[in-house]
């Protein structure tokens, strides 16, 4: 097994980092203005990095194993639970229908097979 | 600090972050066995999850600790899958100038993924530093207890919900759940699409630099999109 020290330093020096990247941006433009540009890019930040958080999530079956077709349950129920979030705007209802659709494809495939 | 401190919006934050936070229950759970089966101690595991505070870097952490993998290489892997916080902060950024340092630096400890999504919205809707700040800390507090009592249940008693379940599937769901609502516009939907092409196309690169290189590709395809329409 690993030895203490490893884990100790790895919690203090990632937790310092992660810390610092979070203050980063909050503590310098508290100060300095943000130029227009900068301000203009910001606003795609929580479309781009929620979608490239998801998208890996659901279309790798495995390690480099991309399959975009109905054989994918994870995809058919993403798909699923897109159309429910954008319909409700409710997380419970999108994660709930993003379950309960996994479980039926899945289910279907099995029985299929 | 009461200056800032609305009681209501701490707990609208903490009401509105609950939905997502079942959907991060398995993923804590997951983050405490894989701290166990990786021989961490009790309170390596609470410190990883305690003062890392972060899913993805607390898995690779294990993973390579677990590997013997030189210090070196899981502290820059770790910084590399974190450098979306960067991102995340030059966002709220705007939102916080007028807040006192305090409160700016205890808010920025709580800057995730979930309560970046949350937060953000807030500010954009309300457009109140009182109300945006209490808000956003009432979903951040919420968050960090409820991930450190997820860890623990995963370090003590193992994944108890089985695996055939498939329960990990809840975790990119509610992203999803944050991501659809800010598709407001054609721009923005451009942003994730082309983010969505290109974290998928780079998914080679190591240390897990597809994320925050597609985070780059959707902002920048977004931008275009933004001017082009403009321009017309």
């Amino acid at each position: 097994m690993s030895s203490p020290s490893a884990w100790w330093t790895v919690i203090l020096v990632v937790g310092a980092l992660n810390y610092l990247s979070r203050l980063s941006f909050i503590a310098v433009f508290a100060r300095v203005e943000m130029s227009p540009p900068v301000a203009r890019a910001l606003r795609f930040v929580p479309a781009a990095m929620l979608t490239a958080i998801v998208v890996p999530a659901v279309v790798f079956v495995a390690p480099a194993t991309l399959v975009f077709s109905y054989t994918n349950p994870k995809l058919v129920a993403a798909l699923i639970a897109a159309l429910v979030a954008w319909r409700t705007k409710s997380a419970t209802a999108t994660m709930a229908a993003g379950m309960v659709a996994l479980w039926i494809v899945q289910w279907l495939l099995h029985a299929a097979a | 600090m009461s200056r800032i401190f609305s009681r209501p919006d701490f707990i609208a934050g903490a009401r509105d972050m609950t939905p997502p936070l079942l959907g991060l229950l398995p993923f804590g759970l997951v983050c405490g066995v894989a701290a166990q089966s990786a021989g961490a101690s009790i309170l390596e595991a609470l410190g990883m999850s305690a003062l890392i505070f972060s899913g993805a870097a607390q898995i690779l952490a294990t993973q390579l600790i677990a590997a013997d993998a030189p210090v070196a290489v899981t502290v820059l892997t770790c910084f590399v899958v974190g450098l979306r916080f960067l991102m995340y902060s030059a966002a709220m950024a705007p939102h916080l100038r007028g807040l006192p340092p305090r409160w700016r630096n205890a808010i920025s400890f709580l800057l995730t993924d979930q309560v970046f999504a949350a937060g953000i919205r807030r500010f954009r809707e309300t457009g109140d530093l009182r109300n945006g700040a209490s808000y956003f800390l009432g979903s951040g507090v919420l968050l960090w207890t409820t991930w450190q009592a997820s860890c623990l249940v995963g370090y003590w008693a193992g994944n108890v919900i089985p695996t055939a379940w498939s329960l990990d599937f809840v975790v990119p769901l509610c992203f999803l759940a944050l991501l659809v609502p800010a598709l407001e516009d054609r721009s923005t939907r451009v942003a994730a699409f082309a983010a969505g092409v290109a974290v998928v196309a780079l998914d080679a690169l190591p240390m897990r630099l597809s994320l925050i290189c597609a985070g780059v590709v959707g902002i920048a395809a977004g931008m275009i999109a933004e001017t082009r329409r403009r321009t017309r």
